[in-house]
Parts: C-alpha cells; structure tokens; sequence
C-alpha cells in the first residue's frame, strides 16, 4: 500500500487546496461586501486611489495568510482501531470531528468551477445522527477521493445486511439513463415559474435597493413610466407581462442547464450514482434502502412534451432538511425513463390499486376560503377605500373568480390517494400535478384527525409521517381511514423489512 | 424451512385501533394545565393593574370594566376549554404500538407502533414533580412531527411504560446475533 492510499495517518488536502480556500474565502468576502464594493466602483473617481488599492492588497493578503493556515491545520484520517473518520481542523479554535464508519449514509464527490479549474474535488459525508456535525474535505485529487469514498462506504456497508447484492453485481458502474439537452430545454420552458419569477423579482427589487441608495439615475424612472404611459393601457400592460414571462423563460432555462448539464444515473455495486452539472459538477450517492418518499411531478405542457421531474426523499433526522437538501431530483425524464428509475429504487412498478377520493366537502371548503373569502374582503376594502369603481371591480373580480374557480376545481379532481399491498400514492395539484409513492412499511407514524362538526358525515383525515416527510390526505371518508390505518398498521407491525 | 402460509387478509378481521378503551389521564394532571393558566392570568391582570395605576386615563372608566370582564370570561372560558379538553385526552399501549388520542374541536389520535420507535424519555416538570406526575416522549425517526408525548401519568406508571417500550424497542439481542451468521453462511454456501 502506498503512501497516497493509506489513511490511517492524518494528512492533509492537496495542495492546490490552498487556492480553493483562497477564492471561498474571497468570494464569501465580495459576497458581504458587495454594497460596499458597488458604492466605491461608483464613486472610484473621488476615492483616493492609494487608500483604495491598499486596502484591496490589504484584505486579499489577510484572506490568503488565513486559507494557507486553514490549509495547514486541516487533516483527515481513518481510525481504524475505533473505526471512526476523523477531521481535524482551525487555526485558533480547534476542532475535531469524528465520524463513526458505520453511521456514514452518503458521500458525494462534487467540484465547483474553481475546484475544476484547479483540478481537486470535494468530498462530503452525510452522517444520520441527528447531530449535524457534517464533514467535507473541500480539495481532494479525484483518485485519492474515489479510493476514500470507497472505504467509507464499505466500512459503513459492513454492518448491515445488504451484501448479497455486492457479490452479484460486477465492480465497474453500468451507465443507466442519460438525460440529453433536449429534455433539459423542455423542463426548463416548462417549471419553476414561479421560483424563477421569485429570483427575478428579488433581483431587480435588491439592485432598484441599493440605485436608490446611492441617489444615480442609472434609469430614469419617468422616461420609463412616460413611454409607458404613451402607448394605449392594454399593450402596456402586455409589453410589461411579456418582458417578463420571456425573463422567467430564459432564467429557467439556464438554471436547468447549469445545474443538471450532462445529468448521468449509474449503477454501482448496491447504490445509484447521480452526477451532474455544468461549472460544477456534482456527484451523489443514493441508496435505494434509504429512499422514503418518491415525488413525481408533470404539468399539462410537460404531459404533451413527455417529460417528467422526479425528486427522491432520502432518510433524514432533521425534517427541516427534509425539503431543500436530502430531496434529490431527477429532471426531465421520459415516461419509460421514469419507470426504468422507479424499478431501481422499488425493485418494481408501483401499481395504484384501490381508488379514495375526498369528499365534496373539500371543494366547498377551498371554494369559501380561497374565493368567498377574498372577493368579501376585497368588498370591505373597497367600499372603505374607494380603489377602483364598482364596474372595474366586477371586471376584476369575475377574472379573479374564474381563475380561483378552475384552479380550485383542477386541485379538488385530482386529489386522490391510491392503496395497494406494496404501495400508497396520493396525486394532488392542480397545474402542477405530484404524485407521491411510498411504501407502508416505511411508515413511522399514523395520525389520524377530525373536526367535531365533521363527526355527522363520517370525514376525517389522515397523516402519514415517513423519515422523508409526511404525506397528509384529508377530508375522506372516515371509515376508511380508520380501515386503512388499521391496515397500515398491521403491515408496519408485522413486516420485518428494514425500513433504512 | 419454517411453516409457511399466506392466508389471504381480511381487512374487517385485523385488530381496530378505535375500538381501543383509552385510559384517560391522571386527574391531578389538570392541576399542572390550570396552574400554567394561573401564571397567565396574573401575568395579564398584573400587566392591567400597572397600566390602571399608572395611566389611569388611558381608557374611560366604563372601558376599563369591560376590559376587566374581557379578562375574566376569556379565563373562565379558557378554563372550561381545559377542563373538556382534558376529557377527551386519552392513551392506551397494544402488543405492538401506543395510540394517544386528544383534542376537543379537532379530535387527533396518533399511533406509533413500537418497531418504529427510536428512543424514549421520561419528562418531569416542576408542577408534575410536587405531584409525582410525570411523561413520556416517543420519538421515531419521522421528524418533529411524528413524536407523541403522552402527559399526567403517575411517576410509577411512567417509568413501567418507558421500561416496556425500552423492551420493545430493543428486545433481548440473542436471536439478532444469530441471524447474520446463519445469513452469512448461506451465502457463501451459494458462492461455492
């Protein structure tokens, strides 16, 4: 065994780490400063250009004596008499993490565009413990991390049971599904509007912030509202919407392509690995084992065009972290790619079996809070307030109706929950329609809910707490539910299955 | 090979959560639910008092004796509300989960089955201390949301439970050791 291979010793990252800690260091730097930095680029031609500069110098010196520091007091080694990995880290503060082997979930090799330009990669552990004391070395060759990734996740794989697999599965990864740019493009025109209008939106408001501080009329404000105001209301209206939908369409695509470029599913041994990214590539680990909760989600548009995204709810102790980090999405899959994804992580297709849908109730209950509700408020305030005339308001307010109408129509008929012997898929939605698979025997808790005044009508919900998150179903039948829950439970405690 | 059968399951047949009798929680629990009202209400008619001596003409008088009966009805509903409410709080522990069921206009029952059940604890607070109360938290690995905390159990009574569920959770490691071996072995077998 080489020197490069053994981790018993405590050794540091590769050296041209120091340059990755480097320009973190710094962009976290810019990234605090940058209203300051805005205000001085402005003003640069009233600063004295000596107090300028060496401040600059200054700062990035600072910032480089600290990465060098960080680079030399940063170690890592297995100890293989405790079986723990361990990180050592801090210039001043000391800190020394531990991982148990055993506990170890999840490592991802990942590379940002720095680490790729300086040829290292990142090395993350995904612990289960509910601490959250996650390690990551961030420069790393690839070869050392592959080998490194290799004993971690044998160490951890020793303990349970899932060898049977290993033996029969050859060592070199089998490439699965290769999603290709053309269906990047069709996700991407077709989701995320609305996270992507959030984006644009807090962009524009942040930097029309910090013009108005610093008093320049970059854009002249009413040589915008006058050329607005020339043209007849309605085009104005549309030249405003459409600049927009066009923004929210090319954010969109970009961001799809720069997160998902080149997007790989591979088999390896017992896990799936993902890798994907354009500037920075990412590499992750899924266990099948740990997957709790499938997301599958397809609009009208994506239907037409035959893509879907799916998104993977591993096991996680932290249900805050349940949302943005452990769901790992897969986007822009065909429908046979779909299934070929749903047998590697269930051994097979989900089948939807027995049918429940909610109750009239439900659409009653959305028709009065999301449109009786508003339009009587709406009412208040503008008899108080006088905003528009009473025929603008009827305008309005049968746009808002039919639209809340629909929307809310949509939601109430596709909301049903699917029962089998392997499987519960509840699909809801109204334009965006999600279907969520998980399997009984993951189930850590029932709750089962109603209202008093539901008691007459027999209706009542029902939750479903997995270690990926919930899944609710409500106003139903409450009989059912109770059968249901009686099931379930008969299946959770009786099944002997590891549920992680 | 063990006897094998695979009966087909009757759905009407399995065991029904809501034919369970639930036990209803110690009456001296509402003792502990009426003193935290207690503090409450000092807290607010002490807040009102100050503001009575010290701006006196910040409200009229007539407003002030509202505000005085506001108080009053609020507590006293507030009271009435607990007193139901408390009623309605009950729990029972089956062969394989615990089921905990409460609320007044909104009636929950949360089920936890034992094998899902991660760790368990006994709490005790100040109040439930004097009066020898104390309860029990289950915690699985479904998150915040899928932990049950069943109060107003006597101390006796809690540490019993938290003991049975303890079993239950981890049960005597003999067969566990057992079963890897003989896994292994079969496997190898079919290597060769």
């Amino acid at each position: 065994m080489n020197k490069s291979t053994d981790f018993s010793q405590p050794q540091r990252q590769s050296l041209p780490g120091i340059l990755v800690m480097f320009a973190n260091s710094l962009q976290k730097t810019v990234r605090a400063l940058w209203p300051m930095l805005l205000l001085w680029l402005v003003k640069f031609d009233s600063l004295n250009k000596l107090v300028f500069f060496g401040s600059i110098a200054g700062v990035v010196i600072i910032i480089g004596v600290i990465s060098y520091l960080q680079y030399l007091f940063f170690t890592f080694h297995i100890d293989e008499e405790n079986n723990e990995f361990v990180i050592q880290k801090g210039v001043f503060n000391k800190t020394r993490i531990t991982i148990q082997l055993h506990k170890i979930q999840q490592v991802n090799i990942n590379q940002s565009l720095i680490q790729r330009l300086v040829g290292v990669h990142k090395l993350e552990i995904d612990t289960a413990g509910s601490d959250k004391k996650e390690a990551s070395i961030s420069a790393i060759s690839h070869d050392l991390a592959t080998i490194l990734k290799e004993r971690l996740i044998n160490h951890s794989q020793q303990e349970t049971i899932v060898d049977s697999e290993k033996v029969a599965i050859e060592e070199s990864p089998t490439s699965f599904i290769k999603i290709g740019i053309l269906s990047l493009v069709k996700i991407g025109f077709t989701s995320n509007y609305i996270k992507s209008f959030a984006l644009i939106f807090v962009f524009f408001t942040t930097i029309i912030e910090n013009l108005q501080q610093l008093n320049t009329d970059v854009i002249n404000e009413d040589e915008v509202t006058n050329y607005l105001d020339a043209l007849p209301n309605i085009t104005s209206f549309m030249i405003v919407v459409g600049i927009f939908i066009v923004l929210i369409l090319i954010v969109n695509l970009f961001r799809t392509i720069l997160k998902y470029f080149d997007f790989t599913i591979q088999k390896s041994k017992q896990a799936i690995v993902l890798s994907y990214g354009l500037l920075s590539t990412k590499n992750t680990l899924l266990n099948p084992n740990k997957v709790q909760k499938i997301k599958i989600t397809q609009n009208y548009f994506q239907k037409k065009l035959d893509v879907t995204t799916i998104g993977v709810h591993q096991a996680s102790s932290d249900v805050e972290k349940v949302k943005e980090k452990d769901q790992i999405e897969v986007p822009g899959c065909s429908a046979s790619e779909r299934d070929i994804i749903l047998n590697l992580l269930l051994n097979q297709l989900p089948e939807k079996g027995k049918k429940y849908l909610p109750n009239w109730r439900k659409f009653a209950v959305n028709t009065f809070f999301l449109l009786v509700v508003p339009v009587l408020i709406s009412i208040v305030i503008n008899y108080k307030l006088h905003f528009v005339t009473w025929n603008e308001w009827i305008l309005y307010t049968s746009f808002f109706a039919i639209f809340a109408i629909v929307l809310i129509w949509f939601s109430f008929k596709n909301y049903k929950l699917f029962v089998s012997n392997d499987f519960i898929i509840k699909q809801n939605g109204a334009w965006d329609i999600d279907t969520i698979i998980i399997e009984p025997y993951k189930i850590q808790a029932i709750e089962t809910q109603q209202f008093f005044w539901q008691k007459p009508a027999d209706i009542g919900s029902v939750r479903l707490s997995t270690a990926g998150g919930t899944v609710n179903f409500s106003t139903t039948n409450y009989s059912k539910v109770k059968q249901l829950t009686n099931y379930w439970l008969y299946q959770v405690e009786t099944s002997d299955k590891n549920w992680m | 090979m063990n006897e094998f059968s695979n009966n087909p399951i009757e759905i009407d047949q399995l065991p029904k959560f809501e034919e369970v009798q639930l036990k209803g929680l110690h009456p001296k629990y509402i003792n502990v639910l009426l003193f935290n009202f207690l503090l409450l209400f000092i807290l607010i008619i002490g807040g009102f008092s100050t503001l009575f001596y010290f701006k006196k003409d910040a409200f009229s008088s007539t407003t002030w004796i509202l505000i005085l009966i506001g108080i009053l009805v609020f507590i006293a509903g507030l009271i009435v509300f607990t007193k139901l409410s408390f009623n309605k709080k009950g729990y029972a522990f089956r062969e394989h989960d615990t089921i905990y069921k409460s609320g007044l206009i909104s009636e929950t029952t949360t089920i936890i089955p034992f094998n899902r059940v991660q760790h368990v604890a006994l709490h005790q607070g100040f109040i439930s201390r004097k009066l020898g109360l104390a309860s029990i938290e289950l915690f699985t690995a479904g998150g915040s949301s899928s932990d049950l905390e069943i109060p107003g159990l006597l101390l006796a009574d809690a540490q019993i439970i938290k003991n049975l569920v303890s079993q239950k959770i981890n049960p005597p490691k003999k067969e566990e050791v057992i079963e890897p071996f003989s896994n292994e072995s079969f496997l190898t077998a079919e290597n060769e």
